[in-house]
């Protein structure tokens, strides 16, 4: 029989072929129309008596099945459809369980989330070693738990330990794992598939008995942490432990997956199935499982469009240089020289180029030692980077990147230099924070290739990169640098110029107001403390000892020359430079004294400055409740990047909202700061900030589009 | 006519001594931080290469051909073939000497040349009793049998054998380098404060060059691995303080008893590279590079193992004679100093008739090897011997005085171990 999404064939052997292979789609996965024809077609095999053996195989390559359709999962109104439509795919998976012969998955690429589920209900399950063949259940990461019977027959396969770890971590493994803890029952040689797939037949055939899971038996320790009570209360316990540690409880998901496998492994049957599809369901219309599926969406979207269209294929970066070999600069070359592009670092002294080594170097240690890189891998990269005191080599590269003191001379007399050292095709990308890209372009004879690409520290676990494009830049320019930094594994968002750009004029505002919070009289621990339960990875304070006060007090005062009194930076802030000679983490002494990894309040010489202040300025010592606290650290945020979008410096609400996310840690289940706006209501947040303006001033007055988009009944998501 | 070589320009690492700063560096890492700086001083993006012939004596275990290594670490394109030449002590010229043979075959018309070495990483060596034991152990089979084998274990067997020591040892004669020396020693009758009074001025010369800057030119700094906490600048051979008096002190190193060579008036085991950028003459118009000079011709020669020093004076006789030219008509001359004796006999053998006749096939005398015209910066005893990289570093010092001083022809010569000689004839552009 032929279908659309599925293709059947038997041989004379008896061993049918069942092809998933989804027209008009690069990947394989379950919508509802799919999925009932699934049935059908499992229907129909069912009363097939020629067949021995079914294999469940993909037509695509690189994919088996990469889950449900996550454009269905979007849409979910309410409880009682998400717990249908999960009732359904459990009924349909539970159907090809009970197919009256043996059932073969054949994995040679990603099968994941609904897909892996799928492949659970076979008997058997053959996995390729390509890299390309990934397992996993990933539905946490999209606030939801598997709700096609994952949360039942993983455990129950592999043990709770395993089970739990890949459930609630969402990660996904190779096939070789897969084999290793016996999620898979045989590897293949991706070369080989075909060849394996029949010996594994001719076995079948031959011994219809076979066991159904020939590599493993359970050893005592997993006998004893599944089968036991005490081994169970210990794995559940444990599992908690780490999900406090990784979520602090803003994630429900992962905690909900926990709860429905200790309260249905021992007992589970069809009663289990039942309350997976009721938690799924009560899940799927949370806010936290829509935020994170709008992220996931946008996610996929900036990988085709970083904001400009992206139809330029331009000719890849193959040589580049880096000017100034300080943390960044070292960081830049290391990520470079991983993606095995020569770069040639310079700096003033040989003293600094070896420092910039070292930065690069420290990366591939970490690397080593967290067993991602082997030694002479290290070797062989680091032989990518060489350093220059004059532009030797120059005529080579195809861009270059500056990464010298955040300072408009400095970099203007860099960018001039370099400019007629280099060929004239070639790009030139500077990494500054906050200067606009009109000032650095100036006095160069060809600005048009002038981009802005903001990196952020460290560069190893930041995924964001700012491509700010300048009035003049050229597109072929900014194409350039997006394929490069896709290149390099990050994520480019386009932006145009301004001071600050996207990511730090919204976020100095919100460390700005910290800093005012503070000097009025509140204490800075309370305010980080505050902040972090909002769901921040890091309070402000904290986070400005990370960046460096001083580093950061530059960009404020940037960004208040160029914004004016809005962003007046708080005297607190100039007051522990200036006079608290306080650094930050790097030199163990900022609004923390820092110790190796520990941190205590530098509570004596904080209080003391703000005390200062206080005096100076004669303000109102007020202390200010949970709420307030918020309201002013966030709503600025709120406030800037409604005046960003605006200004048109990022083009839609999504990217604006990833940008924060991937360059600040602004806390993912919130879906970003426009997101929160919109799920507190833009008039609730309209009245907030007219409040605050009352109270502490003009820099609180709403952005224009905040109260015409109240006005007129908008909001930045219009489906939500 | 036979195309000229150009040598279009070279870069070297400033030497280390052996063991010290720069023992972190195989010779394979030596090698490609010289090539890609040298790619990058020339403008070069590496496609433009034809081959990498590069010259090394103790050929690292963890790196076989190190050449093809040092290509693909300097970042060459894959698809460009590259081999490691060995001629002991003069491996760096005979890379470049290679280069010339096939460019004038017409197989390649750029290579990129030159010699390294890592004295530092020269394995200790298990003795072969000790082998034999892990040998047995390996193939044993029950524990009697692995017992058997732990049984003939003495400790004795546990002393290594340096590598640097066999490698500077003639298997043949069974002479150590140092030993060779001495022997010139006696047929020269060189005295002891002849030998010291030349290694100090060794010293002079190389401090002087390096004050003046001399040496900056063909090197590049090296931020030093593992840790880049310093940069290697300058060679850390020449010593600013030598004095005949400390080098009086020194005992002799080789022959305890009658000897006059030590350790003061030898050459130093060093670590280093040096990469040179060879073409054919039309091959640099091509590309728009500008030759720092040419290979004229070049002769290697062979005689006995004991009196390998000599080297120098058979390669240049036979130079000579296929050239026609004279030592007169070179206006500097570099000849490596393995020790200040074997220069000395070379000195004396060259301006020597008797010798000529008797060991050179000729009636007249080389000629004077004017000592203001040899190794005017200096040479191996001051700023040490990594044996692979030596012979390419005399000629890009060569090309560069040549130029620095406005004037044309030198030569460049040094003396092999096994017994061997090497000469070439070097002009500038």
């Amino acid at each position: 029989m032929e279908t659309e999404a599925f293709k059947m064939n038997v041989d004379g052997q008896g061993v049918a072929r069942l092809v998933f292979d989804l027209p008009e789609e690069k990947v394989n996965k379950f919508s509802y129309p799919v999925m009932k024809e699934f049935l059908d077609t499992l229907d129909a095999v069912s009363k097939q008596a020629d067949i021995k053996v079914l294999l469940l195989m993909s037509g695509k390559p690189g994919i088996f099945i990469a889950g449900a359709d996550i454009g269905e999962l979007a849409k979910i109104k309410d409880e009682g459809e998400g717990e249908s439509k999960a009732r359904f795919g459990q009924a349909v998976f539970s159907r090809l369980e009970n197919l009256p012969f043996p059932t073969v998955a054949v994995i040679d690429g990603a099968g994941v989330g609904g897909g892996l589920e799928c492949a659970l209900a076979c008997q058997y399950r053959l996995v390729s070693d390509s890299p390309k063949c990934k397992l996993g259940l990933p539905e946490v990461t999209l606030g939801i738990i598997p709700g096609w019977g994952g949360t039942q027959r993983l455990p129950r396969l592999l043990g709770l330990p395993q089970a739990l770890d890949l459930i609630l971590s969402g990660r996904s493994i190779d096939g070789k794992k897969a084999v290793r803890i016996g999620l898979a029952d045989r590897l293949m040689a991706h070369e080989f598939v075909e060849d394996a797939v029949q010996d594994f037949v001719k076995e079948l055939l031959l011994n219809s008995s076979m066991d159904r899971r020939t590599t493993r038996k359970g050893s005592v320790r997993d006998r004893f942490l599944s089968g036991t009570p005490l081994g169970r209360w210990l794995v559940y316990r444990k599992a908690r432990q780490n999900l406090e540690r990784r979520t602090k409880g803003k994630y429900p998901a992962p905690e909900a997956a926990l709860e429905v496998v200790r309260e249905t492994f021992v007992r589970g049957g069809a009663a289990g199935f039942a309350r997976e599809a009721k938690v799924f369901a009560k899940l799927c219309s949370t806010h936290v499982s829509k935020n994170l599926v709008q992220l996931f969406y946008t996610n996929e979207s900036l990988k085709k469009d970083a904001g400009i269209g992206d139809t330029l294929h331009p000719e890849p970066i193959r040589s580049a240089a880096v000017l100034g070999a300080g943390v960044m600069g070292g960081g830049i070359a290391w990520l470079l020289s991983s993606q095995d592009i020569p770069v040639r670092m310079k700096d003033i002294k040989w003293e600094a180029i070896a420092a910039g080594y070292a930065e690069a170097n420290s990366y591939y240690q970490q690397m080593v030692k967290r067993r991602k890189m082997r030694p002479h891998e290290l070797n062989v990269k680091m032989h990518r980077i060489s350093g220059t005191v004059d532009y030797t080599g120059f005529r080579k590269v195809d861009l270059v990147i500056e990464a010298v003191v955040e300072d408009l001379e400095v970099k203007r007399s860099v960018l001039r230099d370099v400019e007629k050292r280099i060929p004239v095709n070639a790009v030139i990308a500077t990494n500054t924070s906050s200067l606009s890209l009109v000032d650095l372009g100036e006095g160069l004879v060809h600005p048009e290739r002038l981009v802005g690409m903001h990196f952020f520290n460290p560069v190893n676990r930041m995924p964001l990169v700012e491509v700010i494009a300048g009035p003049k830049t050229a597109q072929e320019a900014i194409a350039k640098v997006i394929d490069l930094t896709r290149r390099l594994g990050k994520t480019p968002i386009v932006v145009n110029n301004c001071s600050g750009f996207l990511v730090n004029r919204i976020l100095i505002p919100y460390l700005n107001e910290s800093a005012y919070m503070l000097q009025e009289g509140t204490s800075m621990e309370r305010i980080d403390k505050v902040l972090e339960d909002f769901g921040l990875p890091m309070g402000p304070f904290a986070l400005a000892d990370e960046v460096g006060i001083d580093v950061g007090l530059k960009v404020a005062l940037i960004l208040e020359k160029a914004y004016g009194k809005r962003m007046r930076v708080a005297d607190i802030m100039k007051a522990v430079y200036e006079e608290g000679h306080l650094l930050g983490k790097k030199d163990g002494k900022g609004f923390y004294l820092h110790k190796g990894k520990e941190r205590t309040p530098n509570d004596k010489t904080i209080s003391e400055l703000a005390k200062a202040v206080q005096e100076r300025l004669h303000t109102d010592h007020h202390d200010l409740d949970t709420d307030e606290i918020v309201d002013r650290a966030l709503l600025c945020m709120v406030n800037e990047a409604a005046r960003c979008l605006e200004e048109d410096i990022v083009h839609t609400p999504e990217y604006l909202d990833m940008a924060m996310i991937m360059g600040t840690g602004f806390p993912p289940f919130r879906g970003g700061p426009l997101r929160y706006a919109d799920e507190r209501g833009l008039s609730d947040v309209c009245r907030a900030l007219e409040a605050l303006q009352k109270k502490f001033g003009e820099r609180y007055e709403p952005s224009g589009l905040l109260l015409e988009m109240e006005r007129s009944g908008r909001r930045f998501y219009e489906t939500a | 006519m036979k195309e000229r070589i150009a040598i279009i320009d070279g870069v070297r690492a400033p030497f280390g001594k052996a063991g010290g700063i720069l023992s972190g560096f195989g010779a394979d890492d030596l090698g490609a931080v010289v090539v890609k700086e040298l790619l990058a001083r020339a403008e070069l993006s590496g496609e433009e290469v034809d081959e990498l012939i590069f010259g090394n004596v103790a050929q690292p275990v963890d790196a076989a051909n190190v050449a093809r290594v040092i290509a693909l670490k300097a970042g060459l394109p894959k698809q460009m073939p590259s081999y490691t030449v060995q001629r002991n002590c003069a491996s760096g010229m005979e890379s470049i000497t290679t280069a010339a043979n096939k460019i004038q075959a017409g197989e390649i018309g750029l290579a990129i040349c030159g010699g390294t070495e890592s004295m530092s990483n020269i394995p200790f060596l298990y003795r072969r009793e000790m082998v034999g034991i892990f040998t047995q152990l390996f193939r044993a089979r029950s524990l009697m049998q692995k017992l058997k084998a732990l049984l003939a274990f003495r400790p004795r067997f546990l002393a290594p054998i340096v590598g640097v020591q066999q490698g500077l040892t003639d298997p043949v004669c069974g002479m150590n380098m140092g030993m060779t020396a001495e022997l010139l020693v006696r047929d020269f009758h060189i005295t002891r404060e002849e030998q010291d009074a030349f290694a100090l001025e060794s010293h002079r010369k190389a401090c002087r060059a390096s004050e003046n800057g001399v040496f900056e030119q063909e090197t590049v700094p090296l931020p030093v691995y593992p840790e880049y906490r310093n940069v290697h600048y300058k060679d850390e051979g020449p010593r600013g303080d030598q004095s005949l008096e400390a080098l009086a002190k020194l005992r002799p190193y080789f022959d305890r008893e009658t000897g006059t060579v030590t350790v003061g008036n030898a050459c130093p085991i060093t670590d280093g590279a040096v990469a040179v950028l060879v073409a054919s003459e039309s091959r640099a118009r091509e590309l728009g590079l500008n030759p720092l000079g040419y290979l004229r011709d070049y002769c290697y020669a062979g005689l006995e193992g004991e009196r390998m020093g000599l080297g120098p004076a058979y390669a240049s006789a036979k130079l000579f004679k296929k050239t026609g030219m004279r030592l007169r008509d070179f206006d500097l001359v570099e000849l490596n100093e393995a020790f200040a004796a074997q220069v000395i006999a070379n000195e004396r053998a060259f301006s020597s008739r008797a010798f000529a006749r008797e060991y050179l096939g000729r009636d007249e005398a080389l000629g004077e090897l004017d000592r203001e015209r040899l190794n005017v910066n200096g040479g191996s005893i001051a700023l040490g011997h990594p044996v692979g990289a030596t012979g390419a570093r005399l000629v890009l010092t060569l090309l560069k005085e040549l130029k620095r001083r406005g004037r044309e022809k030198g030569l460049a010569t040094l003396c092999v171990g096994g017994g061997q000689g090497a000469a070439l004839a070097l002009e500038v552009a």
